[in-house]
């Protein structure tokens, strides 16, 4: 064969409903089995199919409070469920003299194809390649486990005394090196250590690392509040994907002779599905910037094609142009673009998004905010400029709002003025909505 | 499909009833159907369940939960509140020949199995498919469909009860040319006689034999088959004999004394009364001025219940040999299993408001049979429990001191079925199974076949439809070979 058995494990699902079920697809081949009707059915569904109307007469998929009371379900009855399939499993592989499931994987010979009468369509069925066993029997048993070499990345060499130290401690900590575009994720396992140790974060600013050079992919990816990361270069794709609450800057080396403003510094899906934290490029972002975004705060200088797709939350501030379809199925969160010679319109995908311009008071708070902030952080002339004439600039920015999601802040913040705490305020205005559609 | 949030919205109304003390009055009907309004929100409760138990019609255990018919319920609960009453009638038409039938006398398994009733009422589906055929016959659309392509084949049922019509039915429209023979003077078997009048109306069973004998099905009553001569003759003279004769031998009480005047078995009972309501005469007997018990607690019971008592009984008592049912599903009983729970019946609900007690006696049976001058006087009721055997068997036994005397002028046995008459067994040499006719797929040999209680014992009335399309198919697949 080709090699690749012992570099993969085998999933199967479908309608795994008992231990049969799960005995034929181990001797076919199957490591691991997704279970996902059955379990269902023992904790109350009743195969209404209507999981999309919310109206499942059980409670298990719907949001409406009366429906939710009639769940009956309990854990133990998916625990029992499960304990039922083992015990049917083990009966079937006492009858066929297997001790574990490991050593039953592949054994395609315990299979036999049913007899079907010859004029039956199922008789012409051929198994034959299915049931052949051509896969080494031990390379079920040995995996070839790909050695990411997690010990050797940069991560690694910043868990000295110092590091740990200033964790335990709680101390600010700042460290300065060199990165290059082989360091991938560089950020992410120390984020890690972070998390766990603090849960909920720690204030911005607390750890920081300048980094000098070309990051590689997802540089920066999901790191919490409190690290923060300032790259003098540029960086790949995915930078700051998942970014949880940590603080990115980018700007441009300073003996670079290109104008910032107007090159592209960061790859694609810069910020893709950021959860929450803070990103600030000195340059141009590449196609899809903030893909699918549903909470952090990010300022570019331009963006590629596809800019702010299936964005569902946060604010973005872009200070140049962007490309074609820009905020396609863009459902939530706001973007402020800079737009002093009105071509936004012409790349806009206004299928779910509305265009204004940004003159209350609330939106030049924060574009003039998130300026301040963005030249803080990264120096940028562009930032500065603006600043500088803002009140001749300020007519030049557009704000592009999801109309769903305007109707819908704006509901939450009635309903919450009336007294209702936030989630019965949500709660009411997803129902308000409802009925108007 | 319907209105997706209609269960939420509108509660489940039943057709409404006439006071029990002003319909004992008369033996006629006495729902009163809802108006348009009230009905379309009543199949608007409709959930058009991606797994839809009530068409479901397979045993779950040894009972069958949903509709046996497979009834494609959601489509015409959802045609019906969208007010497209041709598809309602068209899609109800195309499983159940006989909707006016099973929409009066069916205990409505699809409502049993109905997912709004896990944590509900359930969809009043009974009742909407009444509406659907009702309007439509008083709307003129049952209209006798002319029947192209006959073929040359011919075929006789023997017996005119719900399987015999819903094979005949099917072959007639089919092609084959179709022949009905009933024993007694009436078409319609159980329809006829064994349901009372207040349930199923006479006439609703005569305009459906009249639609069929427009449509080209060949109707003849008082043509028994009794001897072996006859029923050879009629192998002979048909392509195909089907035997739909029903469980006839009722099973009676091993009680001294039981030959008395005065005891009945349940269907000669309600024989008697459907026969005298519509010859205009008095009945054989009846239970006017009567001390009745009646020995059976089932649906049959019941019926002679409500009988009784429009004939004007002094008191009726009702004994059922097992315990109470509970008023809610056991938990070993869940929807969607057809549920074991006390129904009180319309003739209960009438006995009640008589007589100001329910008439049902749980755990109890006859132990002795007192009469005089060779008719019943009296009799002593026992309790009983079943008991299991040394052999394993479960057996009913009588506790001792728990004799009640009652005074008793009718005894009515509403004890079930055994099984088909001895005289077609006879005539036509059957084999019997259990009491049943004997047959592969409803093939019994030769050009015979067979279906409804007959050949599955006594059951409902959906059941026995079921049979007679079922056992259609199998007739037409012989007759045609394809």
């Amino acid at each position: 064969m080709n090699g690749l058995r012992d570099k993969v494990v085998l999933e199967t699902d479908g309608k795994l409903m008992c231990g049969r079920d799960v005995a034929v697809a181990v001797l076919l081949g199957a490591e691991e089995f997704g279970f996902a009707t059955a379990p269902l059915v023992a904790m109350g569904c009743v195969m209404m199919r209507v999981c999309n109307l919310d109206t499942c007469p059980v409670g298990v998929a719907t949001q409406n409070p009366e429906l939710r009371k009639r769940f009956i379900g309990k854990p133990e009855h998916v625990v029992n469920f499960m304990k039922f399939i083992a015990e049917d499993l083990r009966g079937y592989m006492a009858q066929l003299g297997f001790r574990t499931v490991d050593e039953m994987i592949g054994h395609t010979e315990c299979l036999h194809k049913k007899e079907y009468p010859a004029d039956s369509p199922l008789a012409r069925i051929d198994l034959t390649s299915m049931l052949a066993k051509e896969v080494e029997e031990d390379s079920y048993a040995k995996k070839n486990i790909f050695d990411f070499k997690l010990s050797q990345t940069k991560d690694m060499k910043l868990f000295d005394d110092a590091c740990q130290n200033a964790l335990q401690l709680q101390k600010p900590w700042h460290v300065s090196l060199e990165v290059n575009n082989r360091d991938r994720a560089f950020g992410t396992l120390l984020g890690s250590r972070i998390t766990r140790t603090y849960p909920h974060g720690m204030p911005d600013d607390r750890f920081v690392i300048d980094c000098h050079g070309n990051g590689g992919q997802s540089f920066g990816a999901f790191i919490p509040k409190g690290l923060t990361l300032n790259l003098k270069g540029d960086a790949n794709d995915y930078f700051g994907k998942g970014l949880s609450g940590g603080i990115l800057a980018l700007k441009t080396d300073d003996g670079s002779q290109l104008k910032a403003d107007s090159n592209i510094v960061v790859g694609n899906v810069a910020l893709y599905g950021a959860t929450s934290g803070e990103a600030y490029i000195n340059g141009v972002a590449g196609e899809r910037f903030c893909v699918r975004n549903s909470g952090a705060q990010a300022v570019c200088e331009g963006c590629g094609d596809h800019g702010l797709e299936y964005m569902t939350g946060g604010t973005v501030l872009v200070l140049g142009e962007t490309g074609r379809n820009f905020a396609a199925g863009m459902s939530g969160g706001i973007a402020y673009v800079y737009d002093p010679s009105n071509v936004l319109y012409k790349r806009l995908n206004a299928a779910l998004v509305q265009m204004e311009y940004a003159d209350s008071k609330h939106d030049q708070d924060m574009i003039k905010t998130m300026l301040e902030n963005h030249v803080r952080r990264t120096c940028s002339q562009l930032a500065q400029n603006l600043l500088a004439h803002y009140e001749e600039e300020k007519d030049h920015f557009k704000v592009i709002i999801p109309t769903g999601y305007r109707d819908m802040i704006r509901l939450i913040k009635q309903n919450e003025e009336k007294g209702m705490t936030a989630d019965e305020a949500q709660l009411e205005a997803f129902y308000t909505m409802k009925e108007a559609h | 499909m319907g209105k997706t949030t209609g269960f939420l919205e509108y509660k489940r109304q039943d057709n409404r009833e006439l006071p029990e003390k002003e319909r004992i009055r008369n033996y006629h009907e006495f729902h009163q159907p809802l108006s348009q309004e009230e009905r379309q929100e009543q199949a608007a409760r409709c959930m058009n369940c991606g797994v839809p138990y009530c068409q479901w019609g397979k045993p779950i255990g040894r009972m069958v939960a949903g509709c046996p018919l497979n009834n494609l319920v959601p489509e015409f609960n959802d045609a019906l509140y969208r007010s497209n009453r041709k598809q309602a009638l068209e899609r109800l038409l195309l499983t159940n020949n006989f909707p006016e039938f099973t929409s009066r006398v069916c205990p409505a398994l699809c409502e049993k199995a109905c997912t709004c009733g896990l944590n509900d009422e359930p969809v009043a589906t009974k009742d909407n498919e009444y509406d659907i055929i009702e309007s439509a016959f008083a709307n003129g659309e049952m209209k006798p469909v002319k029947i192209t392509g006959r073929s040359d084949k011919n075929v006789v049922v023997v017996g005119s009860g719900p399987s015999g019509l819903a094979c005949a039915d099917q072959l007639n429209k089919r092609g084959h040319h179709v022949t009905v023979m009933e024993k007694s003077d009436r078409f319609g078997g159980l329809l006829m006689y064994g349901i009372p009048n207040m349930k199923l109306e006479k006439e609703v069973v005569n305009r459906r034999i009249d639609l069929m004998e427009k449509e080209g099905v060949q109707f003849l009553s008082s043509s028994p088959i009794e001897t072996k001569a006859q029923a050879d003759a009629l192998k002979k003279k048909f392509d195909a004999v089907v035997l739909c004769c029903g469980s006839q031998k009722p099973r009676s009480l091993a009680v001294e004394g039981i030959e008395s005047e005065g005891i009945h078995f349940a269907v000669d009972f309600l024989t008697a009364s459907t026969m005298s309501q519509l010859d205009h005469c008095e009945p054989a007997f009846s239970a006017k001025h009567a001390h009745v018990v009646i020995v059976g607690g089932g649906d049959t019971g019941n019926d002679c219940v409500g009988t009784c008592i429009r004939q004007g009984c002094t008191d009726v008592v009702q004994l059922e040999m097992m315990p109470e049912p509970p008023l809610e599903r056991r938990e070993n009983n869940p929807w969607p299993e057809w549920p074991l729970v006390k129904k009180t019946d319309y003739g209960q609900k009438e006995a009640i408001a008589v007589f100001g007690h329910d008439p049902r006696i749980y755990e109890t049976s006859i132990a002795q049979i007192y009469s005089e001058k060779g008719r019943i006087t009296a009799v002593d009721i026992v309790k009983v429990k079943m008991v299991r055997s040394e052999d394993g068997r479960m057996t009913m036994q009588q506790v001792e001191g728990t004799i009640e005397h009652l005074p008793c002028d009718l005894l009515l046995i509403a004890a079930g079925f055994l099984g088909c008459s001895d005289t077609v067994v006879k005539a036509f040499s059957l084999k019997t199974v259990r009491g049943n006719a004997e047959a592969d797929n409803f093939h019994i040999e030769g050009n015979l076949f067979t279906a409804g209680d007959m050949h599955r014992g006594q059951s409902l009335v959906v059941h026995a439809i079921a049979e007679g399309r079922k056992c259609a198919e199998e007739v037409d697949r012989y007759l045609t070979k394809y």
